[in-house]
């Protein structure tokens, strides 16, 4: 991610490349072993708050090849480097416990819910499917006669179609923890403070100082459904000379990248301006719904894609638009009142399960052996969320599925 | 008071461990007493003729590598060899022979006598003492013997009761007298024991069997041999049979199921799931119409023939009749009947994994009395149990195979730390490292080790020189490149497989599914002298490098933290910050390391990062 060398203790400024185009400021500091926490080099990100934004630059580190700590490994590792005198010893004990047990929660949370269920529905079926290579294998003679019909392919691909399904879910898990962004764009007089103050209603949530976010937005937030709904109104967009107002614009347009839904308000009343017509084609192919206000008078714009008539004035159709926000962002198919949610951890070891079956699935004849390693490699993956990686478990598999021995 | 008569080391039981942890004693220079019940009973097969089979094979050309016996002895005393699972990958190929079960003793019995400092003593050894450094074992005629060592390789003798129908025997297996005291005398010095149980099918004549009606099973076409000393390789001489249970057999075993005494509650002894009697099996798998067993000939100058998959306890008359109702068996002549056997063995977690005894040095168990089954799993235990014993007694370091290292590590790490609750057997399953643990590299694996401890001859280590050399030479071969001509291409052709756009390497050619290195060596007529087992070890080897890489890479992650030593006299009640389960577990298994400590069941992750940091408080 860097270009220059950098020099240790020294904070630099900069823009941490989330996606294409997409590009978080930061403050980022570079401790060189010995002289850190834990010894080690250890690179530390500041980055405005908020939960969403801290996640996404640690999903980034893991995509690069991070991995998350374990329970209390920061403090074990100094510790362990001698930076820690032995006197603390025994608190980071206490730490490890605690961060064991709070993950421990969390699983369990997971364990409780349909989530949780599937992923062991899916570790279990690849269980049975090792029980079966490895019965093959260690009772070759009594096994003959049963022609065991492996169809390995088969099963693995159904595991990676659901494990992906539950990958979605569980991003749609970080919407139930960290809420929903929604920016509001529009041309002045639009009506985009009437419709807030609708939707906000008397759910309005605490009106939150805007972390992470252009300080020329407003961001307040209102719960529907269980789920916080974020909403971001924008400075107004307009191509025009001045220099600060352009910073305005440019923070605009990162706040409509950064956005789950972009809300583009229009005046049914009216035809649509130029600046709507700018508008518009900021926010092609962006996830989107077209509002037409003021629906209390005569319509004169044209039908719209993906389009809902209100009226913010006598407040019609706001409960609809509710629903369509929560709608256009969350899957349909995912049933609300069964989702869990699952730690960023949890989601990584997913996403390297998906991984290891993408890799088993590419491998074409390999010989039984090394699918039942790499299959293992996969139950073990799958462990490390529910927490069951006894090898024991699949010989107890072995022997109540099959009839063998002399 | 009864003169006693010294010795360096002690081995009580002649079985398969026994003989081995003889053996190793001796060749390393011990002056070794070898004592067994009876003579007759020396590496005898109470089972199954045959050695070998999956996963067990790996242990034999383990036992094999480190200069032990039963490889050499199975190649001398064979008399059908197959390879089985070839096809499924290298990992699990492995080779059993149905052996000449009178030959195996004989010969195993010639061996030990043959040894210079082991003296092969009759004797039932009744009562263990410690007399500071020295250990005193008496015998039941009065003898007494003194050792710096002693190695328990009892087998299932202790207390053993032989069981058929109603009728219960205080006797070892196939008749022989059991050892009645000594079970006694180890309680007296504090070790926890157990019973276990295990049993054994009826022996038929065959004359009343219609082989007509069964399908036969010859052995391979190719050559094997367990050993790689082995100098001529042993030949087929005699063929087995398949048949199956019929649904009178099944009808006449639920009618009877009162009389049988595995399951109306008559046996108390915990029995092996893999290793069931036919009326458990018919109890469990109701639903399956039929079972397969297997016919094998107990010896060439017998009509004898065991029965596989027929173990039961019922009684005698009825065993007759579940008999004849086998497929060809329909005037079946039993000539030695079925039973179960019940016997003491001790808790196998009270073991270090050296197989020494933690709480008094110098006393080291191997084989059945450790919880485990099979005459592969006891001569696996025994040759260790033995080195380390030598070991002991020169007042060196003793060693412990790694999981990675070889099938006897993962064996002994699984007795001594997870312990075992039913008759322990070797299944390739339980090997994570497997691809590593191959028959055909056994050698490689652990020859340097068994020269380390002395026990490798030097015309065996010779050989292994040899042949890592050649190794390295043909894989220098085949690094290099050969030009696309007709020659290659008519080599692509043939096997389907794309023509390289330019040259290329020997050993990348390889890789593709299609070609391997004989049809290298065919089409470049390379290694045209060279051994066709050493072509495949160096045909998997390059094959599967990928594949062996990664579990290297695994490998290298679990020695981290075998190499974290926990401190011998590490308290672990005193300590905060541990998880009352964990101390309970990890104060009882004591486990050497870190390594060892996190594979114990009931120990999380979590004590596992706390330990490590307690640790390097100390």
């Amino acid at each position: 991610m860097l270009k220059k060398e950098v020099l240790p203790r020294y904070m630099y400024f900069g823009k941490l490349k989330l996606e294409d185009n997409v590009f978080e400021e930061c403050l980022m500091v570079y401790f060189k072993a010995p002289f850190s926490y834990t010894g080690e080099d250890i690179v530390e990100f500041q980055v405005h708050g908020g939960v969403l934004l801290a996640q996404k630059v640690l999903e980034k580190c893991i995509e690069v090849g991070a991995r998350m700590a374990e329970p209390g490994e920061f403090s074990k590792r100094a510790f362990l480097n001698g930076k820690i005198t032995l006197d603390k010893a025994e608190a980071i004990v206490g730490e490890i416990n605690a961060e064991a047990e709070a993950e421990l929660r969390s699983s369990l949370q997971v364990t409780n819910g349909t989530l949780a269920a599937k992923i062991l529905e899916e570790q279990d079926l690849l269980k049975t499917l090792l029980a079966e290579i490895e019965v093959g294998m260690d009772y070759p003679e009594e096994t003959e006669e049963l022609k065991l019909k492996l169809d390995i392919s088969k099963r693995l691909e159904e595991i990676r179609d659901s494990n992906k399904k539950i990958i979605d879910q569980s991003k749609s898990a970080a919407y139930l923890r960290n809420g929903i962004n929604v920016a509001l764009v529009g041309k002045t007089n639009v009506g985009k403070s009437s419709i807030m103050n609708a939707l906000l209603g008397e759910n309005r949530a605490i009106v939150t100082d805007i972390k992470g976010t252009t300080r020329d937005s407003i961001k307040e937030s209102f719960m529907f459904e269980g789920i916080k709904i974020n909403l971001i109104d924008t400075a107004g967009i307009r191509q025009t000379e001045d220099v600060v107002e352009n910073f305005g614009i440019e923070k605009s347009k990162e706040t409509l990248n950064q956005a789950d839904l972009i809300l583009f308000v229009i005046d049914g009343s009216e035809k649509l301006s130029e600046e709507d017509e700018q508008i518009k084609k900021l926010v092609k192919g962006k996830n989107c719904l077209t509002i037409i206000n003021k629906s209390d008078k005569k319509r004169v714009v044209k039908k719209q894609e993906n389009e809902l008539e209100i009226s913010a004035l006598f407040e019609t159709n706001i409960d609809d638009l509710k629903h369509r926000i929560l709608r256009s962002v969350l899957n349909e198919e995912i049933d609300l009142n069964g989702l869990v949610l699952t730690n960023q951890r949890q989601v990584e070891i997913l996403k390297t399960a998906q991984e290891i079956l993408e890799n088993i699935l590419s491998t074409k004849d390999a010989s039984l052996d090394v699918l039942s390693m790499l299959i293992k490699k996969l139950w073990m993956t799958f462990g490390k969320i529910t927490g069951n990686t006894e090898n024991e478990d699949i010989i107890d598999l072995i022997f109540s599925k099959f009839c063998l021995g002399k | 008071m009864n003169k006693i008569e010294e010795f360096d080391s002690i081995v009580v039981g002649a079985g398969h461990a026994g003989c081995e942890a003889g053996l190793a004693l001796a060749r390393t220079g011990n002056k070794t007493l070898l004592l067994t019940i009876s003579l007759d009973a020396i590496a005898f097969l109470a089972c199954n003729p045959s050695i070998g089979g999956t996963a067990k094979g790996q242990l034999v050309s383990e036992v094999d590598a480190l200069g032990g016996e039963m490889g050499i002895n199975a190649d001398k005393t064979a008399i059908q060899i197959r390879m089985l699972n070839r096809g499924k990958g290298p990992a699990v190929q492995s080779l059993r022979m149905q052996a000449d079960k009178n030959a195996y003793h004989i010969e195993m019995k010639k061996t030990l006598e043959k040894e210079k400092s082991l003296f092969v003593r009759q004797g039932e050894a009744i009562s263990i003492e410690i007399d500071g450094d020295k250990k005193i074992v008496t015998t039941k005629l009065g003898l007494k013997y003194s050792a710096k060592s002693v190695v328990f390789a009892t087998g299932v003798y202790l207390k053993s009761e032989t069981i058929v129908g109603k009728c219960r025997e205080k006797t070892g297996p196939n008749g022989f007298k059991n050892s009645s005291l000594l079970s006694d005398s180890l309680k007296k010095l504090g070790i926890t024991l157990f019973r276990f149980k295990t049993g054994t099918p009826v022996r038929l004549h065959a004359r009343g069997v219609d082989f007509s009606k069964m399908e036969i099973q010859p052995g391979d076409e190719e050559k094997y041999s367990f050993s790689y000393i082995t100098e001529k390789y042993p030949e087929n001489k005699a063929v087995c049979y398949l048949t199956y249970t019929t649904p009178k057999t099944h009808e006449i075993i639920r009618e009877n199921l009162d009389k049988a005494p595995a399951i109306s509650g008559e046996i108390k002894g915990v029995g092996p799931r893999y290793c069931p009697s036919i009326e458990t099996k018919i109890v469990r798998f109701a639903d399956k119409e039929r079972h397969q067993l297997f016919l094998e000939p107990e010896a060439l100058d017998t009509q004898e023939l065991y029965l596989q998959g027929f173990s039961t306890s019922m009684p005698a008359d009825i065993q007759l009749e579940m008999t004849r109702s086998v497929v060809g068996l329909e005037n079946a002549e039993i000539m030695r009947d079925a039973y179960a056997i019940e016997y003491d063995c001790i808790d196998s977690t009270q073991l270090k994994p050296t197989l020494e005894l933690k709480t008094i040095p110098g006393l080291f168990f191997a084989g059945q009395i450790n919880g485990t089954s099979g005459y592969e799993e006891a001569a696996a235990q025994g040759i260790v149990a033995g080195i380390n014993a030598s070991l002991f007694n020169r007042g060196k370091d003793q060693i412990v195979l790694k999981r990675s290292d070889a099938y006897i590590g993962v064996l002994i790490d699984d007795i001594v730390t997870k312990g075992t609750n039913e008759p322990y057997r070797m299944m390739t399953s339980r090997a994570e490292y497997r691809l590593l643990l191959r028959q055909d590299n056994a050698d490689m694996r652990l020859t340097e080790i068994g020269r380390k401890v002395g026990l490798v001859s030097e015309e065996r280590y010779q050989k292994y020189l040899k042949k890592k050399e050649l190794i390295t030479q043909i894989e220098k071969e085949l690094s290099q490149k050969v030009k696309v001509d007709e020659k290659l291409r008519k080599l692509c052709k043939e096997n389907e497989e794309n023509v390289p756009k330019e040259s290329a390497k020997l050993c990348d050619l390889m890789k593709r599914n299609n070609i391997d290195i004989f049809k290298i060596s065919k089409t470049y007529n390379l290694f045209r002298e060279c051994q066709k087992d050493i072509l495949e070890v160096v045909n998997t080897k390059i094959k599967y490098e990928g594949y062996l890489k990664q579990q290297q890479e695994d490998v290298e992650k679990m020695l981290a933290n075998e190499k974290l030593k926990i401190p011998e006299d590490f308290d672990y009640k005193t300590q905060k910050g541990l998880r009352a389960e964990a101390v309970e577990k990890l104060d009882k298994i004591r486990p050497l390391n870190i390594g060892q400590a996190s594979r114990i069941s009931g120990v999380s992750p979590a004590d596992i990062s706390v330990l490590s940091v307690l640790i390097k408080k100390r």
